[in-house]
């Protein structure tokens, strides 16, 4: 992590804010980085986002640095997830088609595990319902029905709406949501409930209540994860919509000149007041898959293994030739919501997870529980007596205890070495020490089994893929996570702590847009129906067309600045999964247009599975259709450096520590990762201090530094 | 995570919050577990007998005149612990479909041909203790049978006072039925 004050300046802000704490960093125009870090503030989100900001800019508690030279201002957080499940938000009542005023009791069956470890999972007596997101007695249900061709089946009763609203109404309602079945096939119905629902509204003396549309917000199928997307948007997204005004209101008030922009779940960038603010929610753990994306633009490493250790979980995601996956329903916090999503694959493996010792086994436990960053590790001293893997780190000697976080928190080795050997060790009958070596290499083989897992699982293999570790913990443990699968290369990068706020810098502005449909084209389907059925094709890309340029004008941009990519997404018939198909063809005006987007989605099958899975014979279904627009935003310049020699220059070596490692203690070179240069080697056993990272080179591995001051970790003779 | 009376407690009373009852499912067992619930099932009897082993709602093996005996919460005594507690319950058995037909009406009645569903009742209180669904014909089933005297030496570390060995003695009941009709 470079000093920012270079010769060009800061240049783009992108902030991470989590539940315990934020972090900013501020790139320079010449590549350089600085993070700041400080504690969350859920009443005035302003309040951290300032201090961690000025931290950054290397200016705390002096007078603010002006911010007119900054050409972005991007922001990721969780409070929008926090208002909704604390019950904090607006006050939520919703209109549902009568017969299921029960769906937030029924839910989907999957939501009674989602979110579980494996273990729960298999075990259904741990199965449960999370409570409702509207309490039953805010549900109202009308009669009418659109069939699933978009086709009334049923006239709405418009007299059900009067006395659904009206009785929401007189419960004091802040919002209205409303999802009624197949509304992205035909909104006749939504939309003459809202005309009713506005009726009735300005009757009752025009009341401040809002009305939220599904087929607006989410016209994607499945009812329960709609109105959950819906029910959140209504709930959250505009209250945490007023923090996202204050926190630009703090930067215009030092000169920013742009507006704020949020990162949204599924790797685009919008202005905080594009309408589904809601697409923001789960951001935060994506940013460093759009961190990875933007590294293969860079370097041409395209096929990424993105491993990011936190305090609580290991999360692993997948750049395959440039992009990332994305998922249209994504599981948070135990609920399902139709939100197109960056795929990331989470297990429990952090470094605040406790340490115990099972009593009936007689077995190491690691988790599920975690210390989370206050009170924290036992080495705090701040009120945990749990050992943790991070007071394992800490005993083994890979964390220097007066240079944690830049110093900032003093680590109590002796503490942290009493409890584990108190609360495990003795029980065990071992030494501290050799427990605290073991409790990592078991952390690290259950995060090597989860990248099997995502891999093997898609039938991908390590071979064809480099891995990136970041979180302030990842580089700790690559060398052991990483052991004895063939990655091609495995790499950290210094700024590893702030990798996924990096991420949040790097990414265009884009927006995404999707719509359920109801398309069929049979094997053998002459060039009529093809047509007919391209017709429908274009309808749906002509509407989310239509809805994109809307909010390009809200947000003044220019729709003639914009890249558009029609999406579908295709299945064989019968299948229950589809792939995501970028159209080669911008409109289906032809049997050809539409055999030419069957071949494309053939032709990534068969990428993907093999040319033996192909089956035509089974016809093409298109159940979703999508859209993205881009536009170019200013993103960080990575500086290709010179490449020196090997050896790091002296200020680079900081002296040697012991290290617990294969039983025994080894004195370890101390190496300053920001005072490394590129073309440095350096070899195990070695400990590379960063201020808000540590990485760990265990015998018979080297380290070199490559001319993006990326560090790149082999094993054994490659070098 | 060591679980506190109090919980214990109120997860027996139906009264614990789902937070805590998933963390008792999913975690680990403590040392201690195996006493505190001992000793808040005893609370809540109103006979002296100490309790070795709860079996089931309402049943515990309980230490009564240095026998090891089934007993009710009601004090309803059934007998030895190895043998088969539900042979000296009162029992309904449903075997036809006028008896199926009072709990199971209609189209949910299953075939009285193919299975027989038996209830067990305490004698002394009348609460239902158990419910078995078999196969016609098949004998009681016999649920559990528990190695006090390995767990309390072997789990525990504090042995039962005069050893007894775990078998099933339930033939002794059934055998006398036999004889008696001959």
């Amino acid at each position: 992590m470079a000093a920012t004050n270079g010769s060009g300046g800061a240049q783009i802000v992108a902030c991470d804010a989590g539940g315990t704490m934020t972090d900013v960093i501020v790139v320079d125009r010449d590549g350089s980085f600085a993070i700041g870090k400080a504690a969350t503030t859920p009443g005035d989100q302003a309040a951290g986002f300032c201090e961690a900001l000025d931290e950054a800019l290397g200016t705390p508690g002096g007078s603010p640095a002006s911010l007119a030279a900054i050409e972005a201002c991007v922001y990721s957080g969780t409070s929008m997830l926090n208002a909704l499940l604390t019950g904090t938000g607006r006050r939520v009542g919703v209109i549902t088609r009568r017969g299921e005023e029960d769906i937030f009791l029924h839910q989907r069956s999957r939501q009674s595990w989602a979110g579980y470890g494996h273990a729960d999972v298999l075990h259904h007596v741990a199965h449960h319902r999370p409570d409702p997101l509207v309490p039953r007695r805010l549900v109202k249900g009308v009669e009418g029905r659109i069939d699933m061709f978009g086709v009334e089946a049923i006239p709405l009763y418009e007299h059900d709406v009067r006395t659904a609203v009206a009785e929401l109404l007189d419960d004091g309602v802040e919002a209205i949501a409303v999802c009624l079945m197949y509304s992205y096939m035909n909104p006749s119905h939504e939309q003459r409930v809202a005309e009713i629902a506005a009726e009735v509204i300005a009757e009752a003396g025009d009341p401040p209540v809002t009305l939220h549309l599904s087929h607006e917000l989410a016209p994607i199928i499945r009812e329960h994860g709609r109105l959950n997307t819906v029910v959140l948007h209504a709930a959250a997204a505009e209250p945490s919509r007023a923090q996202l005004l204050r926190i630009e209101a703090a930067l215009h008030g030092r000169d920013y000149p742009h507006p704020l922009q949020v990162l949204l779940s599924h790797g685009g960038v919008a202005d905080i007041r594009y309408q589904r603010l809601h697409e923001s929610t789960f951001s935060g753990p994506i940013g460093g898959l759009l961190g990875a994306r933007y590294l293969s633009s860079v370097t041409g490493v395209d096929n990424w293994v993105c491993a990011d250790m936190g305090g609580t979980s290991f999360d692993v995601g997948l750049i395959m030739a440039g992009e990332p996956m994305i998922d249209r329903e994504v599981t948070v916090t135990r609920r399902i919501f139709n939100l197109p999503t960056l795929v990331m694959d989470t297990v429990g493996a952090g470094m605040g997870m406790f340490v115990s010792v099972d009593p009936l086994t007689g077995r190491i436990t690691l988790g599920p529980e975690s210390a989370g960053a206050d009170p924290g590790p036992v080495s705090y001293g701040r009120g945990n007596d749990t050992p943790t893997v991070m007071d394992c780190a800490l005993i083994c000697g890979l964390l220097n205890p007066r240079n944690y976080l830049g110093g900032k928190v003093v680590l109590d080795v002796d503490r942290a070495l009493k409890a584990l050997r108190e609360q495990c060790a003795d029980r065990l009958r071992i030494d501290a020490h050799d427990l605290a070596e073991g409790v990592l290499e078991l952390v690290a083989s259950s995060m090597r089994e989860h990248i099997r897992t995502v891999l093997s699982t898609r039938g991908f293999s390590a071979a064809d893929y480099d891995l990136l570790a970041y979180g302030g913990a990842g580089p700790l443990l690559m060398a052991a996570y990483t052991s004895g699968l063939p990655f091609r290369g495995v790499v950290t990068v210094p700024w590893a702590a702030g990798f996924s706020a990096f991420g949040a810098a790097a990414v265009d502005l884009s927006h995404r847009y999707q719509k359920s449909t109801g398309i069929i084209v049979p094997d053998g389907a002459d060039d009529g129906w093809k047509a007919a059925m391209g017709t429908m094709v274009n309808a749906g890309w002509d509407e989310l067309e239509a809805r994109a340029s809307e909010d390009l004008r809200a947000e003044g941009l220019s729709w003639d600045d914009a890249t558009v990519v029609p999406i579908a997404y295709v299945r064989y018939g019968g299948q229950l999964e589809d792939l995501e198909v970028a159209s080669p063809v911008r409109r289906i005006d032809s049997a050809a247009d539409m055999d030419a987007l069957t071949d494309a989605f053939e032709d990534l099958y068969r990428r993907i599975y093999a040319q033996v899975a192909t089956h035509r014979q089974a016809g093409f279904q298109i159940f979703d259709l999508g859209l993205t627009v881009t536009i170019p935003k200013v993103k960080p310049h990575l500086v290709r450096r010179d490449v020196e020699g090997p050896a790091p220059p002296p200020e680079a070596v900081l002296g040697t520590r012991d290290v617990y490692h294969g039983g025994r203690r080894q004195p370890a070179t101390i190496y300053d990762m920001d005072a490394l240069r590129p073309g440095n080697r350096i070899s195990g056993i070695a400990v590379v201090e960063a201020p808000a990272t540590t990485m760990f080179v265990p015998p018979d591995h080297h380290v070199r530094v490559d001319e993006w001051s990326m560090l790149w970790l082999t094993a054994g003779d490659q070098t | 995570m060591s679980v506190s009376k109090d919980d214990l407690r109120d997860l027996y009373a139906g009264r614990l919050g789902w937070d805590k009852t998933k963390a008792i499912i999913s975690g680990p067992k403590d040392d201690d577990r195996f006493e505190t619930a001992v000793e808040v099932l005893q609370e809540q009897v109103s006979w002296p007998e100490r309790i070795l082993m709860p079996l089931r709602e309402h049943l515990y093996v309980v230490e009564s005149g240095g026998e090891r005996v089934v007993k009710c919460d009601c004090g309803h005594e059934f007998g030895d612990w190895r043998r088969n507690w539900k042979l000296s319950a009162l029992i309904i058995a449903r075997d036809d479909e006028a008896s199926l037909e009072e709990i199971y009406p209609g189209l949910r009645r299953p075939d009285p041909a193919l299975c027989e569903v038996r209830e067990f009742i305490c004698p002394g209180c009348g609460s239902l203790l158990d419910v078995e669904s078999v196969p016609v014909g098949c004998p009681i089933v016999f649920d559990a049978l528990p190695d006090l005297d390995t767990f309390y030496a072997e789990w525990l570390g504090r042995p039962l006072q005069g050893v007894r060995r775990c078998e099933d003695l339930t033939h002794e009941i059934t055998s006398r039925w036999g004889q008696a009709e001959l």
